[in-house]
Protein backbone atom coordinates (compact mmCIF):
# COMPACT_ATOMS: atom_id res chain seq x y z
CA UNK A 1 0.00 0.00 0.00
CA UNK A 2 1.37 2.96 -0.71
CA UNK A 3 1.41 6.07 1.92
CA UNK A 4 -0.44 9.02 1.09
CA UNK A 5 1.99 12.17 0.63
CA UNK A 6 -0.64 14.29 1.62
CA UNK A 7 -3.62 13.76 3.53
CA UNK A 8 -6.66 15.75 5.43
CA UNK A 9 -8.60 14.28 7.68
CA UNK A 10 -12.12 16.33 8.87
CA UNK A 11 -10.36 19.26 8.39
CA UNK A 12 -12.80 22.76 9.67
CA UNK A 13 -12.44 26.04 9.44
CA UNK A 14 -15.02 29.29 10.32
CA UNK A 15 -13.94 32.79 9.72
CA UNK A 16 -16.53 34.03 12.57
CA UNK A 17 -20.00 32.57 11.51
CA UNK A 18 -18.96 31.55 8.34
CA UNK A 19 -18.52 27.91 7.88
CA UNK A 20 -15.49 28.10 4.84
CA UNK A 21 -14.56 24.20 5.60
CA UNK A 22 -16.83 21.75 6.67
CA UNK A 23 -15.20 18.28 7.45
CA UNK A 24 -13.07 18.06 4.39
CA UNK A 25 -10.97 14.75 4.13
CA UNK A 26 -8.73 13.63 1.05
CA UNK A 27 -5.70 11.44 0.31
CA UNK A 28 -3.24 11.96 -2.34
CA UNK A 29 -0.64 9.23 -2.86
CA UNK A 30 3.04 9.63 -3.40
CA UNK A 31 3.57 10.37 -7.52
CA UNK A 32 0.42 11.21 -7.93
CA UNK A 33 -1.42 14.42 -9.70
CA UNK A 34 -3.53 15.81 -8.12
CA UNK A 35 -5.88 19.10 -8.42
CA UNK A 36 -8.09 20.44 -6.06
CA UNK A 37 -10.82 22.71 -7.85
CA UNK A 38 -13.47 25.06 -7.32
CA UNK A 39 -15.46 28.54 -7.61
CA UNK A 40 -14.18 31.44 -6.19
CA UNK A 41 -15.15 31.41 -2.42
CA UNK A 42 -15.71 27.74 -2.66
CA UNK A 43 -12.85 27.28 0.51
CA UNK A 44 -10.04 26.24 -2.01
CA UNK A 45 -7.56 29.30 -0.81
CA UNK A 46 -8.27 27.94 2.70
CA UNK A 47 -7.23 24.84 1.58
CA UNK A 48 -4.09 26.26 0.69
CA UNK A 49 -3.43 28.19 3.26
CA UNK A 50 -4.11 25.63 5.60
CA UNK A 51 -1.49 23.13 3.58
CA UNK A 52 0.97 25.45 3.71
CA UNK A 53 1.34 26.39 7.13
CA UNK A 54 -0.40 30.09 6.60
CA UNK A 55 -3.63 29.30 8.81
CA UNK A 56 -4.66 27.13 11.20
CA UNK A 57 -7.78 24.91 11.09
CA UNK A 58 -10.50 24.89 13.44
CA UNK A 59 -10.22 21.06 13.86
CA UNK A 60 -8.89 18.22 11.65
CA UNK A 61 -5.13 16.71 11.03
CA UNK A 62 -3.34 17.66 7.94
CA UNK A 63 -0.03 15.69 7.30
CA UNK A 64 2.17 16.52 4.18
CA UNK A 65 5.01 13.79 4.10
CA UNK A 66 8.29 14.97 3.02
CA UNK A 67 9.52 18.38 2.20
CA UNK A 68 7.18 20.91 0.23
CA UNK A 69 7.60 23.45 -1.91
CA UNK A 70 4.96 26.21 -2.53
CA UNK A 71 4.39 28.25 -5.58
CA UNK A 72 2.03 30.95 -5.00
CA UNK A 73 -0.35 32.88 -7.50
CA UNK A 74 1.04 35.92 -7.08
CA UNK A 75 4.94 35.68 -7.67
CA UNK A 76 6.11 36.62 -4.26
CA UNK A 77 9.43 38.06 -5.37
CA UNK A 78 12.12 40.42 -4.77
CA UNK A 79 11.61 42.87 -6.83
CA UNK A 80 15.26 44.68 -7.08
CA UNK A 81 17.03 41.80 -6.62
CA UNK A 82 18.57 39.58 -9.49
CA UNK A 83 16.85 35.89 -10.87
CA UNK A 84 19.92 34.96 -9.35
CA UNK A 85 19.90 36.54 -5.67
CA UNK A 86 16.41 35.68 -5.44
CA UNK A 87 17.59 32.27 -5.84
CA UNK A 88 20.09 32.75 -3.28
CA UNK A 89 17.64 33.74 -0.48
CA UNK A 90 15.50 31.39 -0.99
CA UNK A 91 18.24 28.79 -0.68
CA UNK A 92 19.73 30.17 2.34
CA UNK A 93 16.14 29.72 3.41
CA UNK A 94 16.15 26.10 2.52
CA UNK A 95 18.77 26.23 4.42
CA UNK A 96 20.77 24.43 1.23
CA UNK A 97 24.69 24.24 0.75
CA UNK A 98 25.18 22.96 -2.49
CA UNK A 99 22.69 24.54 -4.69
CA UNK A 100 23.93 26.08 -7.78
CA UNK A 101 23.71 22.72 -9.84
CA UNK A 102 19.89 23.06 -9.29
CA UNK A 103 19.98 26.29 -9.95
CA UNK A 104 21.73 25.97 -13.86
CA UNK A 105 19.10 22.66 -14.26
CA UNK A 106 16.25 24.90 -13.15
CA UNK A 107 16.65 27.86 -15.27
CA UNK A 108 18.03 25.43 -18.48
CA UNK A 109 14.67 23.58 -17.71
CA UNK A 110 12.53 26.52 -17.67
CA UNK A 111 14.55 28.16 -20.10
CA UNK A 112 15.59 31.49 -18.74
CA UNK A 113 19.00 31.24 -18.22
CA UNK A 114 19.54 34.71 -20.18
CA UNK A 115 18.19 36.27 -17.40
CA UNK A 116 19.87 34.78 -14.55
CA UNK A 117 21.32 38.51 -13.83
CA UNK A 118 18.86 40.40 -14.42
CA UNK A 119 16.52 42.60 -11.74
CA UNK A 120 12.80 41.11 -11.44
CA UNK A 121 11.51 44.27 -12.01
CA UNK A 122 12.31 43.96 -15.65
CA UNK A 123 11.60 40.92 -16.47
CA UNK A 124 7.78 39.72 -17.81
CA UNK A 125 5.10 38.31 -16.27
CA UNK A 126 6.21 34.59 -17.88
CA UNK A 127 9.63 35.26 -16.79
CA UNK A 128 8.48 35.94 -13.03
CA UNK A 129 6.33 33.12 -12.72
CA UNK A 130 9.00 31.18 -14.14
CA UNK A 131 11.52 32.18 -11.03
CA UNK A 132 8.32 32.03 -8.95
CA UNK A 133 8.32 28.33 -9.48
CA UNK A 134 11.85 27.81 -9.47
CA UNK A 135 11.76 28.72 -6.09
CA UNK A 136 9.37 26.07 -5.55
CA UNK A 137 11.39 23.01 -6.97
CA UNK A 138 14.80 24.46 -5.53
CA UNK A 139 15.40 22.09 -2.82
CA UNK A 140 14.00 19.43 -5.29
CA UNK A 141 10.81 19.14 -2.77
CA UNK A 142 8.64 15.71 -2.30
CA UNK A 143 4.98 17.50 -2.21
CA UNK A 144 5.02 20.16 -5.20
CA UNK A 145 2.20 22.61 -4.17
CA UNK A 146 0.55 24.90 -6.98
CA UNK A 147 -1.62 27.89 -6.57
CA UNK A 148 -3.15 28.40 -10.28
CA UNK A 149 0.22 27.74 -11.81
CA UNK A 150 -0.21 28.53 -15.29
CA UNK A 151 -1.94 31.84 -15.08
CA UNK A 152 1.54 33.66 -16.41
CA UNK A 153 2.36 31.46 -18.70
CA UNK A 154 2.39 31.31 -22.59
CA UNK A 155 1.40 28.13 -24.12
CA UNK A 156 4.86 26.74 -24.79
CA UNK A 157 6.00 27.02 -21.27
CA UNK A 158 2.36 25.36 -19.94
CA UNK A 159 2.99 22.33 -22.13
CA UNK A 160 7.02 22.55 -20.77
CA UNK A 161 5.10 23.04 -17.68
CA UNK A 162 3.35 19.88 -17.64
CA UNK A 163 6.45 17.80 -18.84
CA UNK A 164 8.10 19.17 -15.76
CA UNK A 165 5.18 17.53 -13.79
CA UNK A 166 5.60 14.18 -15.66
CA UNK A 167 9.11 13.83 -14.43
CA UNK A 168 8.13 15.11 -11.10
CA UNK A 169 5.42 12.28 -11.31
CA UNK A 170 7.96 9.92 -12.85
CA UNK A 171 10.49 10.56 -9.83
CA UNK A 172 7.84 9.70 -7.01
CA UNK A 173 7.19 13.21 -6.25
CA UNK A 174 3.65 14.40 -5.70
CA UNK A 175 1.95 17.77 -7.34
CA UNK A 176 -0.97 19.11 -5.83
CA UNK A 177 -2.54 22.32 -8.00
CA UNK A 178 -5.12 24.25 -6.65
CA UNK A 179 -6.92 26.03 -9.41
CA UNK A 180 -10.33 27.48 -10.74
CA UNK A 181 -10.63 25.00 -12.78
CA UNK A 182 -8.17 22.30 -14.99
CA UNK A 183 -7.49 22.35 -18.46
CA UNK A 184 -6.98 19.28 -19.18
CA UNK A 185 -8.14 16.11 -16.85
CA UNK A 186 -6.40 13.73 -18.70
CA UNK A 187 -3.12 15.03 -17.11
CA UNK A 188 -4.52 14.15 -13.56
CA UNK A 189 -4.45 11.03 -11.45
CA UNK A 190 -7.46 12.51 -9.10
CA UNK A 191 -9.59 16.21 -9.34
CA UNK A 192 -11.08 16.93 -6.31
CA UNK A 193 -13.72 19.58 -6.07
CA UNK A 194 -14.64 22.04 -3.24
CA UNK A 195 -18.33 23.32 -3.55
CA UNK A 196 -19.54 25.03 -0.17
CA UNK A 197 -17.00 24.01 1.78
CA UNK A 198 -16.98 20.22 0.63
CA UNK A 199 -15.27 18.27 -0.77
CA UNK A 200 -17.48 16.71 -4.03
CA UNK B 1 18.56 31.49 15.03
CA UNK B 2 21.89 31.06 12.17
CA UNK B 3 24.27 34.16 12.28
CA UNK B 4 24.69 33.13 8.49
CA UNK B 5 21.61 33.51 7.50
CA UNK B 6 21.28 36.95 9.32
CA UNK B 7 24.06 37.80 7.29
CA UNK B 8 22.43 36.51 4.23
CA UNK B 9 19.25 38.30 4.62
CA UNK B 10 21.25 41.77 5.93
CA UNK B 11 23.12 41.77 2.49
CA UNK B 12 20.18 41.02 0.20
CA UNK B 13 18.07 43.39 2.13
CA UNK B 14 20.84 46.34 1.52
CA UNK B 15 21.17 45.05 -1.76
CA UNK B 16 17.17 45.68 -2.26
CA UNK B 17 16.88 48.96 -0.57
CA UNK B 18 20.02 50.72 -1.98
CA UNK B 19 19.02 49.68 -5.71
CA UNK B 20 16.01 51.78 -5.37
CA UNK B 21 16.97 55.04 -7.55
CA UNK B 22 14.54 57.03 -4.68
CA UNK B 23 16.73 55.69 -1.59
CA UNK B 24 20.11 57.20 -3.71
CA UNK B 25 18.03 60.53 -4.19
CA UNK B 26 17.24 61.34 -0.79
CA UNK B 27 20.82 59.89 1.17
CA UNK B 28 22.51 61.98 -1.02
CA UNK B 29 20.46 65.41 -1.98
CA UNK B 30 18.35 65.55 1.05
CA UNK B 31 21.39 66.57 3.61
CA UNK B 32 23.18 68.94 1.02
CA UNK B 33 19.82 70.44 -0.73
CA UNK B 34 18.99 71.32 3.83
CA UNK B 35 22.55 72.19 4.52
CA UNK B 36 23.06 74.71 1.25
CA UNK B 37 19.13 76.66 1.93
CA UNK B 38 20.37 76.96 5.12
CA UNK B 39 23.36 78.59 4.18
CA UNK B 40 21.78 80.71 2.26
CA UNK B 41 18.95 82.14 4.46
CA UNK B 42 20.83 82.55 8.04
CA UNK B 43 23.09 85.01 8.61
CA UNK B 44 26.29 84.99 11.26
CA UNK B 45 24.29 86.74 14.06
CA UNK B 46 24.34 85.73 17.65
CA UNK B 47 21.82 83.97 19.45
CA UNK B 48 21.19 82.85 22.69
CA UNK B 49 19.88 79.37 23.93
CA UNK B 50 19.51 76.90 26.82
CA UNK B 51 21.28 73.67 27.05
CA UNK B 52 18.32 71.56 27.89
CA UNK B 53 20.31 68.57 28.56
CA UNK B 54 23.35 70.12 30.61
CA UNK B 55 23.46 70.56 34.43
CA UNK B 56 21.65 74.06 34.88
CA UNK B 57 20.06 74.74 31.21
CA UNK B 58 23.49 76.96 30.89
CA UNK B 59 22.83 79.81 28.05
CA UNK B 60 25.08 79.74 25.36
CA UNK B 61 26.45 82.07 22.45
CA UNK B 62 26.36 81.06 18.94
CA UNK B 63 26.32 82.18 15.62
CA UNK B 64 22.43 82.00 13.84
CA UNK B 65 24.14 79.65 11.01
CA UNK B 66 26.14 76.99 13.18
CA UNK B 67 23.07 76.37 15.03
CA UNK B 68 20.75 76.08 12.83
CA UNK B 69 23.45 74.31 10.23
CA UNK B 70 23.89 71.43 13.18
CA UNK B 71 20.04 71.65 13.62
CA UNK B 72 19.44 70.73 10.01
CA UNK B 73 21.47 68.09 10.21
CA UNK B 74 19.50 66.23 12.93
CA UNK B 75 16.15 67.16 10.55
CA UNK B 76 17.94 65.47 7.54
CA UNK B 77 19.35 62.48 9.25
CA UNK B 78 15.49 61.64 10.95
CA UNK B 79 13.76 62.37 7.74
CA UNK B 80 16.25 59.76 5.76
CA UNK B 81 16.03 57.37 8.42
CA UNK B 82 12.43 57.55 9.02
CA UNK B 83 11.83 56.44 5.26
CA UNK B 84 14.19 54.00 4.99
CA UNK B 85 12.82 52.27 8.35
CA UNK B 86 9.52 52.45 6.80
CA UNK B 87 10.35 50.87 3.41
CA UNK B 88 12.59 47.83 5.27
CA UNK B 89 8.82 47.42 6.85
CA UNK B 90 6.29 47.86 4.65
CA UNK B 91 7.95 46.57 1.43
CA UNK B 92 7.21 43.53 -0.12
CA UNK B 93 5.90 42.13 2.67
CA UNK B 94 4.17 38.33 1.04
CA UNK B 95 7.95 38.19 -0.77
CA UNK B 96 9.40 38.54 3.36
CA UNK B 97 6.78 36.04 4.17
CA UNK B 98 7.70 33.27 1.76
CA UNK B 99 10.94 33.10 2.79
CA UNK B 100 9.70 32.20 6.23
CA UNK B 101 7.21 30.18 5.37
CA UNK B 102 10.48 28.39 3.34
CA UNK B 103 12.59 28.06 6.36
CA UNK B 104 13.98 31.68 7.26
CA UNK B 105 12.79 32.72 11.12
CA UNK B 106 11.12 35.60 11.62
CA UNK B 107 13.67 37.02 14.58
CA UNK B 108 15.90 36.29 11.69
CA UNK B 109 14.95 38.89 9.24
CA UNK B 110 14.18 41.05 12.05
CA UNK B 111 17.64 41.46 13.24
CA UNK B 112 19.01 41.68 9.61
CA UNK B 113 16.79 44.32 9.35
CA UNK B 114 18.20 46.35 12.77
CA UNK B 115 21.58 45.27 11.68
CA UNK B 116 20.50 47.24 8.51
CA UNK B 117 19.28 50.11 9.62
CA UNK B 118 22.45 50.73 12.19
CA UNK B 119 24.62 50.62 9.39
CA UNK B 120 23.09 52.25 7.02
CA UNK B 121 22.78 55.22 9.58
CA UNK B 122 25.84 55.18 10.35
CA UNK B 123 27.02 55.89 6.99
CA UNK B 124 24.28 58.52 6.76
CA UNK B 125 25.79 60.15 9.94
CA UNK B 126 29.16 60.07 9.09
CA UNK B 127 28.01 61.57 5.62
CA UNK B 128 25.74 64.51 7.05
CA UNK B 129 28.32 65.18 9.95
CA UNK B 130 31.34 65.40 6.87
CA UNK B 131 28.72 68.09 4.92
CA UNK B 132 28.97 69.56 7.86
CA UNK B 133 32.33 70.67 8.72
CA UNK B 134 33.45 72.70 5.29
CA UNK B 135 30.85 74.89 6.96
CA UNK B 136 31.49 74.84 10.84
CA UNK B 137 33.71 72.53 13.41
CA UNK B 138 32.04 71.35 15.98
CA UNK B 139 33.58 71.61 18.89
CA UNK B 140 33.34 67.85 19.11
CA UNK B 141 32.65 66.60 15.89
CA UNK B 142 32.40 62.75 17.01
CA UNK B 143 29.56 63.76 19.30
CA UNK B 144 27.84 65.62 16.70
CA UNK B 145 28.28 62.37 15.04
CA UNK B 146 27.10 60.11 17.63
CA UNK B 147 23.78 63.09 17.39
CA UNK B 148 23.35 61.97 13.70
CA UNK B 149 23.79 58.44 14.06
CA UNK B 150 21.48 58.91 17.45
CA UNK B 151 18.85 60.32 15.46
CA UNK B 152 18.86 57.92 12.69
CA UNK B 153 18.42 55.06 14.65
CA UNK B 154 15.35 56.20 16.95
CA UNK B 155 13.60 57.39 13.72
CA UNK B 156 14.34 54.56 11.85
CA UNK B 157 13.14 52.74 14.02
CA UNK B 158 10.00 54.67 14.67
CA UNK B 159 9.72 54.03 10.78
CA UNK B 160 9.91 50.32 10.98
CA UNK B 161 7.34 51.09 13.44
CA UNK B 162 4.88 52.97 11.04
CA UNK B 163 5.64 50.64 8.40
CA UNK B 164 4.45 47.53 10.27
CA UNK B 165 1.80 49.19 11.45
CA UNK B 166 0.39 50.78 8.06
CA UNK B 167 -0.75 49.25 4.73
CA UNK B 168 -0.15 51.66 2.75
CA UNK B 169 3.06 53.87 1.64
CA UNK B 170 1.44 56.83 1.18
CA UNK B 171 -0.04 56.73 4.53
CA UNK B 172 3.47 55.37 6.24
CA UNK B 173 5.14 58.87 4.46
CA UNK B 174 2.47 61.30 5.62
CA UNK B 175 2.88 59.39 9.41
CA UNK B 176 6.71 60.18 8.90
CA UNK B 177 7.15 63.21 7.45
CA UNK B 178 4.58 64.61 10.16
CA UNK B 179 6.49 63.89 13.23
CA UNK B 180 9.90 64.12 11.51
CA UNK B 181 9.01 68.06 11.11
CA UNK B 182 7.18 68.84 14.14
CA UNK B 183 9.83 67.14 15.93
CA UNK B 184 13.20 67.14 14.33
CA UNK B 185 12.41 69.99 12.22
CA UNK B 186 10.97 72.57 14.66
CA UNK B 187 10.30 71.49 18.19
CA UNK B 188 13.52 70.08 19.03
CA UNK B 189 15.22 73.89 17.64
CA UNK B 190 16.80 75.08 20.94
CA UNK B 191 15.85 78.77 20.06
CA UNK B 192 12.28 77.11 20.18
CA UNK B 193 12.69 75.08 23.16
CA UNK B 194 13.91 77.62 25.44
CA UNK B 195 10.75 80.01 25.42
CA UNK B 196 8.59 76.84 25.14
CA UNK B 197 5.58 75.58 27.19
CA UNK B 198 4.82 72.31 28.23
CA UNK B 199 8.78 70.95 27.49
CA UNK B 200 8.13 67.66 29.25
CA UNK B 201 6.15 66.81 25.95
CA UNK B 202 8.83 67.79 23.69
CA UNK B 203 11.22 65.94 26.06
CA UNK B 204 8.84 62.69 25.47
CA UNK B 205 9.50 62.96 21.51
CA UNK B 206 12.06 61.13 19.56
CA UNK B 207 14.33 63.70 18.28
CA UNK B 208 14.86 65.45 21.60
CA UNK B 209 17.66 63.06 23.17
CA UNK B 210 19.73 63.13 19.80
CA UNK B 211 19.14 66.85 19.47
CA UNK B 212 20.71 67.34 22.99
CA UNK B 213 23.73 65.03 22.22
CA UNK B 214 24.53 66.95 18.78
CA UNK B 215 23.93 70.00 20.60
CA UNK B 216 26.16 69.63 23.29
CA UNK B 217 28.86 68.48 21.79
CA UNK B 218 28.67 71.06 19.04
CA UNK B 219 28.85 73.93 21.39
CA UNK B 220 29.78 72.82 24.79
CA UNK B 221 32.31 70.62 27.40
CA UNK B 222 29.59 68.81 28.67
CA UNK B 223 29.39 65.65 28.72
CA UNK B 224 26.92 63.59 26.18
CA UNK B 225 27.04 60.59 28.34
CA UNK B 226 23.30 60.64 29.89
CA UNK B 227 21.22 61.80 27.04
CA UNK B 228 23.33 59.21 24.78
CA UNK B 229 22.20 56.64 27.11
CA UNK B 230 18.59 57.53 27.16
CA UNK B 231 18.51 58.35 22.93
CA UNK B 232 19.78 54.29 22.90
CA UNK B 233 17.45 53.48 25.58
CA UNK B 234 14.55 54.97 23.78
CA UNK B 235 15.49 53.75 20.27
CA UNK B 236 15.85 50.38 21.60
CA UNK B 237 12.11 50.52 23.07
CA UNK B 238 11.05 51.39 19.62
CA UNK B 239 12.83 48.95 17.54
CA UNK B 240 11.80 45.93 19.84
CA UNK B 241 8.39 47.30 19.09
CA UNK B 242 8.83 47.57 15.39
CA UNK B 243 10.54 43.78 15.71
CA UNK B 244 7.24 42.46 17.61
CA UNK B 245 4.95 44.06 14.79
CA UNK B 246 7.25 42.80 12.57
CA UNK B 247 6.75 39.07 13.76
CA UNK B 248 3.14 39.26 14.11
CA UNK B 249 2.93 40.31 10.31
CA UNK B 250 5.21 37.41 9.47
CA UNK B 251 3.79 35.19 11.68
CA UNK B 252 3.20 31.16 10.38
CA UNK B 253 1.77 28.16 11.69
CA UNK B 254 3.78 25.76 10.00
CA UNK B 255 7.30 25.89 8.07
CA UNK B 256 7.61 23.98 4.83
CA UNK B 257 10.12 22.34 6.63
CA UNK B 258 13.08 20.79 4.26
CA UNK B 259 13.59 17.89 6.83
CA UNK B 260 9.86 16.96 8.05
CA UNK B 261 7.35 18.97 6.14
CA UNK B 262 4.31 20.48 7.18
CA UNK B 263 2.38 18.21 9.77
Amino acid sequence: MIANAVSAEHLKKSYGRKRVLDDVTFGIRRGEIAAIVGENGSGKSTVLKILTGLLRPDSGILRVRGRAGYCPQECQLFESLTVHENLLYFAAAYRLEDWRKSERNLLARLRFESFRDEQVSKLSGGTRQKLNLAIALLHDPDVLILDEPYSAFDWETYLRFWDLAADLKRSGKTVLLVSHFVYDRSQMDSVYELKGGTLQ
Amino acid sequence: MSLRRVLTCWSLSGRDLLRRRIVLLLIFLIPALFFGLTVLTTRNTVVLFKLAAAPGEPVVMVSERREALVFIGLAAAALIASFLGLNLAQRQVDATRRLVLCGFRSAEVSAAKGLLLICVMTAIGLWVTGLLIPWFKPAHPAGVLAGYVLTGFIYGAYGMVAGGLLKHELEGILCVVLLVNIDAGWLQNPIFYAEAQNRAVIRALPAYFPSQVAMLSAFSEHSVGVPLFRGILYGAVLLCIAFLILHQKLKIHGHLDPETGVS
